[in-house]
């Protein structure tokens, strides 16, 4: 008998439990009119200035909150797939041109062509930075800026050692060479004159665009030959036998974050950068930097170009597009919102915008803008888009050049290999 | 052993006395609702979260899928591959091998070593138990194998040692193709917890006559060890090899954070999990990444069933009275 009371007792209390949870769930959705995720890649610096930006669009906008996701470059794009696969792509995200056209293409990305002139305001938009935003005619991102390659040193260290650098829009690989090898014995213990590049693709990039091939045809495949990789790895492995390079032990310790970037770490006078990772980099270190151009082979033609450096996408599945469109039309136009991002993203394509920044900015800042000023004379045009498998290949690039540098393989060998197996996975992807 | 018997006959007696099926299904549903009840929680979880996706990713196996674009049916073309064709596999695997070889012995003698020496009623052993039972805690964790990249990088303790010792240090050890599994597998040596607690139970059991009388008898520890610990001890070394086997082929935390999730240097730490889940969720080919999922359980079925088999050899039960 007891036994049947406790039992209904048990399904009464489950039963008020049940509207007790329905009624909370209703509550909620009653109190919060809207939400917005926004999600981005990037560096603390850039966290905190994005999160700063979105505090003051919901001071602006009361009833919307913005529910922001970031994570580091590598982790993200595996975070975008699954919450593409899922549905759940959030309203506002930050896109890269390698990515750009697989996701418009596929239809995870919505036409911004239909907000453009309401709520998105591109009047002022450098008509050129909004077409590299632009697939198959259509807008489907809005360029946060122009960036381009760039060796960033330690300029405090080479005042202090007395070197000096010649015109960076005319040096070649062979200068750079006999100034590293000039430098080599007065620099501070521990540090190398620069860091081995050989297992980026943007340097190999940069390459065979000197020689008047990119890595990629319109059509996906491979468009230089393996003697470039050869002379590539060639070159890399000498600076690392002639020790201007860390040791290759030394060199793997750096998994690309920035804080273990060999600039940041100390151990190397020269690294890459993006030109819009110099803040960052700068704000990471106590010396001073410097941002020069990229060394060219000699006789080659410029190899860097101006890459928007990222776009702000809108997700086809946004529940409530128009609002979408205004948080992405707010980090664009939003000169509040700009006085915080500043060019930490990039040098911005809106004129007005522009403007207004370059008088506030700070003095790491502004030779981002002279370089970038520099660099745009010395540029060839931004490379097809990289093809499906290319970020395969990418991450292949590391064990096959370490397999060099540890002495595995010779340079010939492990090229070889490398561009038979670059050829599969292109077939394969 | 004997329990089995008994309750073999207890539900034989059980299945003759019943009425029929649906009545049964009734009555039992009845009798144990509020047994369901309560196990809810736990089945919908196993259902929604295990079994559910697990399904999925053995049709999933059998398809081409890049998270974006719907699967497409592949029949065998996945396993064709990863059988044949996947040469960085049979790269991964090797790796493993070498990692479950080496570590899973190496763990298990430390981890009965340590067993055995604390195996005595000291003052404070309790303390010292708990102590040893550490490092298994943290052992799988991230901050852990983040720690192990400083210990064992190019200015970390390992090296500072041995400057301060011998007079000279050695390369970044987690970043060297030839050395960076070894240090995986140290890692995975410093997390003998587990195995040491049941090792500690096991001891336990064995009668402490059995060394009185040996020791009676003129045999010396080293004997006593061979001829009376480790033969009575072996249900439990069985049990623990099997555990740690399997724990050893699912390996995956420490290889992707000690290599910065590439499986480097030169793919020298990548494990067949690692490979699996940059397959998944670098290259987006979930479809191929589902099949060296299902190989890998045939894999560990494999080698859990050697174990089994080899079982028949070398362990015995005190109650089979052979």
């Amino acid at each position: 008998m007891s036994n049947r009371i406790t039992r209904r007792g048990f399904n009464g209390l489950l039963a008020s439990g049940a509207s007790a949870a329905i009624l909370a769930s209703t509550g909620r959705l009653a109190l919060a009119d809207e939400r917005l995720r926004l999600i981005w890649w990037g560096n603390p610096e850039r966290d905190k200035r994005t999160l700063a930006v979105v505090d003051l669009y919901q001071k602006a906008n009361a009833g919307i909150t913005v529910d922001p996701e970031n994570y580091a470059w590598g982790d993200y794009w595996q975070k975008l797939a699954t919450q593409a696969a899922g549905k759940n792509l959030p309203d506002v995200i930050q896109m890269d041109y390698r990515y750009i056209f697989e996701y418009a293409r596929r239809g995870q990305l919505a036409d911004l062509t239909p907000f453009v002139g309401k709520e998105l305001d591109l009047a002022d938009f450098d008509p050129n930075q909004l077409d590299s935003g632009k697939v198959d005619g259509k807008v489907y991102g809005v360029s946060m800026g122009a960036n381009s390659m760039s060796w960033v040193y330690n300029k405090t260290v080479l005042d202090r050692i007395g070197g000096e650098l010649p015109d960076q829009t005319k040096w070649t690989y062979d200068d750079f060479v006999a100034i590293g090898n000039d430098l080599k014995g007065k620099l501070p213990e521990g540090m190398y004159f620069v860091a081995e590049r050989a297992s980026q693709e943007n340097m190999l990039q940069t390459w065979v665009r000197q020689r008047g091939k990119e890595l990629y045809t319109d059509d996906g495949q491979l468009a230089f030959d393996v003697q470039d990789l050869e002379d590539f790895w060639a070159f890399y492995f000498m600076l690392q036998k002639t020790g201007l390079t860390p040791p290759a032990d030394i060199m793997a310790m750096d998994t690309g974050k920035m804080e273990e970037n060999g600039l940041i770490v100390g151990n190397t006078l020269f690294n890459f950068h993006h030109s819009n990772q110099f803040v960052a980099a700068q704000n990471l270190a106590k010396d001073e930097f410097a941002i020069v151009m990229i060394p060219n082979q000699a006789g080659g033609r410029a190899g860097q170009y101006l890459k928007p450096s990222m776009f702000l996408s809108m997700a086809a599945n946004s529940p409530d597009p128009s609002a979408a469109a205004k948080l992405l039309n707010f980090f664009i136009t939003d000169e509040e919102a700009n006085d915080i991002l500043l060019i930490e993203r990039g040098v911005t394509g809106d004129a007005s915008i522009r403007e207004r920044v370059s008088e506030v900015l700070t003095d790491t800042e502004k030779k981002i803008i002279a370089y970038l000023n520099v660099v745009s004379t010395h540029v060839s045009p931004l490379p097809p888009p990289p093809p499906k498998g290319a970020g395969e290949i990418d991450r292949a690039i590391r064990p096959a050049w370490e397999a060099i540098a540890f002495g595995q393989k010779s340079v010939k060998d492990a090229a070889k290999e490398f561009y038979e197996f670059a050829k599969t996975t292109l077939a394969r992807a | 052993m004997a329990t089995t018997a008994y309750e073999a006959t207890l539900a034989g007696r059980r299945l003759a006395a019943s009425p029929g099926l649906g009545k049964r299904i009734a009555a039992s549903w009845r009798r144990n609702r509020a047994g369901y009840l309560f196990l809810a929680p736990w089945l919908v979880g196993f259902f929604g979260l295990t079994l559910g996706p697990t399904i999925a990713s053995l049709y999933l196996s059998f398809t081409d899928y890049d998270l974006l674009t719907p699967a497409r049916w592949a029949g065998f073309e996945n396993y064709d591959y990863a059988l044949f064709r996947d040469q960085r596999l049979g790269h991964a695997l090797s790796v493993t091998f070498h990692f479950v070889l080496w570590s899973v012995p190496l763990k298990l003698t430390v981890a009965l070593a340590l067993a055995m020496a604390l195996d005595r009623s000291v003052r404070g052993v309790t303390i010292y138990r708990a102590t040893f039972y550490l490092p298994s805690l943290l052992g799988a964790s991230v901050a852990v194998a983040m720690l192990w990249r400083q210990i064992f990088g190019a200015e970390g303790l390992i090296n500072q040692l041995l400057l301060l010792v011998f007079g000279f240090s050695g390369p970044s050890w987690v970043t060297h193709p030839d050395y960076a599994l070894w240090t995986l597998v140290v890692l995975a040596i410093w997390q003998f917890g587990s195995p040491m607690i049941i090792f500690l139970a096991g001891l336990r059991q064995i009668p402490q006559e059995l060394y009185e009388a040996a020791a009676m008898d003129g045999a010396r520890p080293l004997r006593q060890f061979f001829r009376i610990t480790l033969p009575l001890l072996a249900p439990v070394i069985f049990f623990n090899l099997v555990l740690q086997t399997i724990e050893a082929f699912k390996a995956f935390t420490q290889a992707f954070i000690v290599s910065g999730g590439t499986g480097g240097p030169v793919d020298s730490t990548m494990f067949y999990t690692l490979y699996l889940y940059l397959e998944a969720f670098a290259n987006f080919r979930m479809g191929y990444a589902s099949a060296l999922a299902w190989l890998l359980l045939i894999i560990i079925g494999i080698f859990t069933g050697i174990a089994f088999l080899s079982s028949r050899y070398w362990v015995y039960y005190e109650d089979e009275g052979r």
